[in-house]
């Protein structure tokens, strides 16, 4: 009897071989979930709720952000993952199939009488191995378009459509190009993701400028213009009541107007100053002028900006007006009183698109933009919210290779080549901890076994000439999903992210041998702790 | 004339069923007809869109959160007729996870099938068929409205979302970015805003969730906010019968209490006005006993029945700034109830306006001895003097004010009778019995109309009209008269000192599961502080 039933009888417990079981079943079953979705021919999930919304993804942080996993073991397991997800960008489901591979071979050692610690001893010594490995047959890279556009592509196609992939590939690499100045880390953030729910999914395309969602709310400004100053600003166009005068005080609605009106004249003096910038910098030539105002504008101060023919905007996002200034140069004014002309930026377009309600204001044709706008179409909501999470992603690994200056092959060489690797080294260890380092090696196949099964072809088959064609190559080799055979990864544009890697193995073995020195599980009610 | 616009934010489950009950009523009361006087100007708590296929649509400017499994047939789209146009290009290899069809219950396949006069007038059973809000709604929303917590699923007992911190850190993550650009979105279509209504419950996670949105409007846009934390009036956990179960809910209740000391607190320092309600009478540690209302009969357990009486009251309070005139404001409203710092005040429901369908109104408020309305603010009496308070009268037709010349009689000899309309005699009337106190009387000529699905909850006494008459009534009670009123004075800090008393009493160190989300005990004394500093705008011998 455990310990914690004399403290509360009620509470509930399983030990040792039963835990392990417990945990090792959750694991397998989370695997089961998931493997299905591996590879650039796993399948999509659908998620259809009571109500008839829908998701569509193939992503394992979204799957596991859907799903709602009750396990304790299993959830432990999905948030490791999806961590992994927060750090880099991609890796959740080879995340979770390794864990569950990983405690999957050591039950066999274990239902054999070895002692979980053994095993985790082994699983840290190949874990060092592996990564020496990884270490090894990474491929540095220069930081030019067509380096970047291998990754991309191979991660986004693991994500979407390979027709949408193609598209979207190109967006992710020039928008991280755009915005780049060279070492310095990127600030993803000057990416704007921006949704139209119109069309077709492959019209998603990238726009050297900003994209808003918001438009000019006067009919009488223009609705485009070429050649535009900007002018950004955090100022206050809009008349506000003050707080001193009450209900109380005045009783009839002539007493309010006088009052308004002495206010009003306050609101007036900011929009007359814009006004007098704007002829003095427009008057004579042929540019035009648009304000960009993180507050708010009323109708009074719309229609003094319609009458010069200013187009107006009110409410940007606090984000935008940081990329206003990256985009169109120019600096966001927080007052009125000292405008220049070098507080302004440029744009040589600036347009409205009205889509139903939705009104875009796109901001083009910028000299130098630092900072773009990612403008993604889908004919609905489950088709948008599935790219934005793609080009989240498709980004995060442009900039992992940015980051590492380095590239892995993928489609399964590394899985492969670590495999051979440490079935040699183990025979350079001594005692039973080589058992941990060959359960480990056999954990490791379940990434290409996984890729061969989802594109339909026999695991064990494809494994086997894989082993035979890697003995055979010094370089890394992988498995072209298209026809089943030995490709060299690298030389097809297959590269993966190193740091994704380097992670999943790290964050895999720690995990899995957390999991399986877990030699008693229990639940105690909450009467033990009286509040 | 501008419309003053106002968003409305609603947090939490059962802010959600008091919601859907507060939409229902300004829905059901759209008139097509162009018949009947409308005073309120719908437009500003509605807003017109457009969906992609260029149909006009009419939803309330209003942004919802909930967990998961909450919405049960409400799409999270909103429920306006879905626009959804197929791919270009087919997905190779979808597998599809079903959940159960969410069944409809009667209501909700009445509205989708027949004409809505046909709904209005059929004669419901509500009661045990709603299981969440989304079953008796009857507006449509937005596409923009509903967010959905993902992390954190309706009803599930393992992980729940109980505490003020993990609300705070919900907001910390992505959800607060769509939240707060949704915010704007909607703030961006208004031409003169005058603010904010956040209503929320303030016993679980959703305090905290509803305190950062509010520091977060705060701190982007110079408006007024008007908060109204909510407790339940029920909790599946009131009624213990074994010890084991005892034990349970008296750590919910703490984590509970605790949760509201937090959310007012946190009020008092971000709001700029805000007014705690709940059905029960005490509120805390368990909602207590209900407030009574002499002709209703309902069942606090059910949330169907005590969300749609505070739904009424925040229905008529809000008659004064929603008004077409436009003469009275959101900001007007809460500079008049927090003099001296004193951001909290208490709000009365008087449901009906019990008047006898033969009297007139001067010789019911002459004779009346009872309280004419009932305080829906927990753990608070209403005091006589020394208030500030803001009275909305609805639906007391001019003809109930007093009787012609010819036949007054003794009501002659009355100051009142000099009267000569029915704010004027409410003006007196709060004049004549509160003492050294400011009242402003805000009179609406329409009733409340109780429409289907209002619950029916009202007693037998009532007249189609909402007047008590003799004999007993078949008829449903089609609409009533309603007072409520926001009051403000030193009788409040009786409240915050009972709240503080409460809290102190716990120790910290049974708060572990606070401490788990990084609230620290320092956080917890300080906040304990402010409350009690808080508490001090009340005591100071202040007087008009």
């Amino acid at each position: 009897m455990a310990a914690i039933s004399l403290l509360n009888p009620k509470a509930e417990f399983a030990r040792a071989a039963q835990a392990l079981a417990v945990n090792i079943s959750a694991a397998r079953g989370i695997q089961d979930v998931m493997k299905t979705n591996l590879g650039p021919k796993g399948t999509m999930k659908m998620l259809v709720s009571g109500a008839g919304d829908i998701k569509i993804t193939k992503d394992g942080n979204v799957l596991l952000h859907e799903m709602q996993i009750q396990h304790p073991t299993a959830s432990l397991i999905a948030r490791a993952s999806t961590a992994q997800d927060d750090a880099t960008g991609d890796g959740t489901t080879s995340t979770v199939l390794l864990i569950g591979e990983l405690l999957k071979q050591a039950e066999i050692y274990i239902s054999e009488g070895l002692h979980p610690r053994i095993l985790t001893e082994g699983f840290d010594v190949a874990r060092n191995k592996a990564l020496e490995v990884l270490e090894s047959i990474k491929i540095s890279i220069e930081i030019k378009r067509e380096n970047l556009i291998d990754v991309a592509r191979t991660s986004l196609k693991t994500k979407v459509h390979a027709k949408l992939a193609e598209i979207l590939t190109d967006a992710c690499v020039d928008a991280v190009l755009a915005i780049r100045t060279p070492d310095k880390p990127v600030d993803l953030h000057m990416i704007e993701l921006m949704e139209m729910q119109h069309k077709s999914a492959t019209e998603s395309t990238l726009i050297r400028g900003l994209v808003m969602d918001h438009g000019a709310r006067h009919p009488d400004m223009p609705k485009r213009v070429e050649n535009a100053y900007i002018l950004t600003c955090n100022v206050s166009l809009e008349y506000e009541k003050t707080t001193v005068n009450s209900g109380f005080f005045y009783k009839t609605a002539e007493d309010r107007e006088k009052l308004v009106a002495a206010e009003r004249d306050f609101i007036d003096q900011r929009v007359k100053k814009i006004i007098a910038l704007k002829k003095k910098v427009c008057d004579g030539t042929k540019k035009s002028f648009v304000v960009i105002n993180q507050k708010g504008i009323d109708p009074l101060s719309l229609d003094a900006f319609a009458k010069e023919g200013i187009i107006a905007l009110r409410r940007a996002k606090r984000r935008n007006m940081e990329r206003l200034a990256l985009a169109c140069g120019g600096s966001a004014m927080n007052s009125v009183d000292d405008l220049t002309e070098d507080c302004l930026g440029y744009a040589g377009l600036v347009y409205e698109h009205i889509l139903g309600e939705e009104k875009y204001t796109f901001v083009e044709e910028c000299k130098n933009p630092q900072s773009v706008t990612i403008l993604i179409k889908g004919p609905n909501k489950h088709t948008l919210a599935q790219i934005k999470d793609a080009v989240r992603d498709g980004l995060r690994a442009v900039n992992n290779a940015i980051e590492d200056k380095a590239v892995i092959p993928g489609a399964g060489a590394f899985e492969i080549k670590a495999n051979m690797e440490l079935q040699k080294y183990k025979d350079s260890v001594k005692g039973k901890a080589r058992l941990g380092i060959q359960a480990y090696a056999e954990a490791l196949l379940i990434i290409p076994k996984m890729l061969a099964v989802n594109s339909g072809y026999d695991a064990q088959d494809t494994i086997v000439k894989l082993q035979e064609e890697s003995r055979l190559s010094p370089d890394p080799v992988g498995l072209d999903l298209s026809t089943g055979e030995a490709i060299k990864p690298a030389d097809l544009g297959i590269l993966d992210n190193y740091v994704v890697k380097k992670q999943i193995i790290n964050s895999c073995s720690v995990i899995a041998s957390n999991l399986l020195l877990v030699d008693e599980i229990m639940r105690a009610g909450m009467s033990s702790l009286k509040g | 004339m501008t419309t003053r616009e106002i968003l409305t934010l609603q947090l939490g489950h059962y802010s959600n069923y008091v919601g859907a009950h507060f939409w229902n009523i300004q829905e059901l009361g759209f008139d097509y007809t162009g018949t009947k006087k409308s005073e309120c100007n719908s437009d500003i708590l509605y807003r017109e869109g457009q969906n992609t296929k260029g149909q006009i649509t009419y939803t309330p400017r209003l942004l919802l959160a909930d967990l998961k499994a909450a919405l049960k047939t409400l799409p999270a789209s909103g429920g306006l007729p879905d626009e959804n146009i197929q791919e270009d290009f087919h997905w190779n290899a979808i597998e599809k996870i079903q959940e159960p069809k969410a069944e409809k219950n009667e209501f909700l396949r009445d509205i989708d099938t027949k004409a809505a006069s046909d709904v209005i007038s059929k004669k419901y059973t509500l009661e045990n068929d709603i299981s969440t809000w989304t079953d008796y709604l009857y507006t449509r929303l937005h596409s923009r409205s509903i967010n959905i917590i993902k992390d954190y699923q309706h009803g599930n007992e393992n992980v729940s979302f109980d505490l003020y911190h993990t609300g705070k850190s919900i907001w910390e993550q992505e959800f607060g970015e769509t939240f707060s650009d949704k915010i704007r979105k909607y703030v961006e279509e208004c031409d003169s805003m005058q603010g904010f209504q956040v209503n929320f419950d303030c016993t679980d996670g959703f305090s905290g969730l509803a305190l950062s949105s509010i520091e977060h409007l705060v701190d982007e846009y110079s408006k007024p906010i008007l908060a109204h934390p909510i407790i339940a009036s029920y909790f599946s956990d009131n009624n213990p019968t074994t010890q084991e179960e005892r034990d349970i809910s008296n750590i919910k209740d703490t984590i509970r209490l605790v949760n509201i000391a937090f959310s007012i607190e946190e009020l008092s320092q971000h709001a700029t006005f805000f007014v705690p309600l709940c059905t029960g009478d005490k509120g805390w540690r368990k909602p207590g006993n209900v407030r009574a209302f002499e002709y209703l009969n309902y069942n606090s357990e059910l949330y169907y029945h005590s969300s749609a009486i505070l739904a009424s009251a925040i229905d008529t309070l809000s008659q004064k700034y929603r008004h077409k005139s436009n003469f009275y404001t959101l900001s007007d409203v809460c500079t008049d109830m927090t003099g001296f710092g004193r951001k909290m005040a208490a709000a009365s429901l008087g449901l009906p306006f019990a008047m006898n369908e033969s009297q007139y109104l001067i010789d019911y408020l002459n004779t009346n001895t009872k309280p004419i309305y009932t305080p829906i603010t927990p753990s608070c009496k209403i005091a006589t003097d020394k208030i500030f308070q803001l009275i909305t009268v609805r639906g007391i037709p001019e003809n109930y004010l007093k009787a012609p010349m010819k036949e007054a009689r003794e009501q002659m000899n009355l100051p009142a009778y000099k009267c000569n309309n029915v704010k004027e005699m409410f003006e007196l009337y709060f004049q004549a019995n509160n003492f050294l106190s400011a009242t402003n009387v805000t009179v609406c000529e329409q009733p409340l109309e109780l429409k289907t699905p209002y619950p029916q909850i009202f007693s037998k006494s009532l007249n189609k009209y909402g007047f008590i008459s003799e004999e007993s009534n078949l008829m449903k009670v089609e609409s009533c008269p309603v007072i409520a009123g926001y009051h403000n004075g030193t009788f409040l800090s009786d409240m915050i000192e009972k709240l503080h008393r409460e809290v102190s009493r716990i120790k910290f160190a049974k708060l572990h599961k606070f401490l788990e989300e990084g609230c620290e005990e320092a956080e917890f004394k300080e906040r304990l502080d402010k409350l009690s500093e808080f508490k001090d705008n009340y005591e100071d011998d202040f007087e008009l």
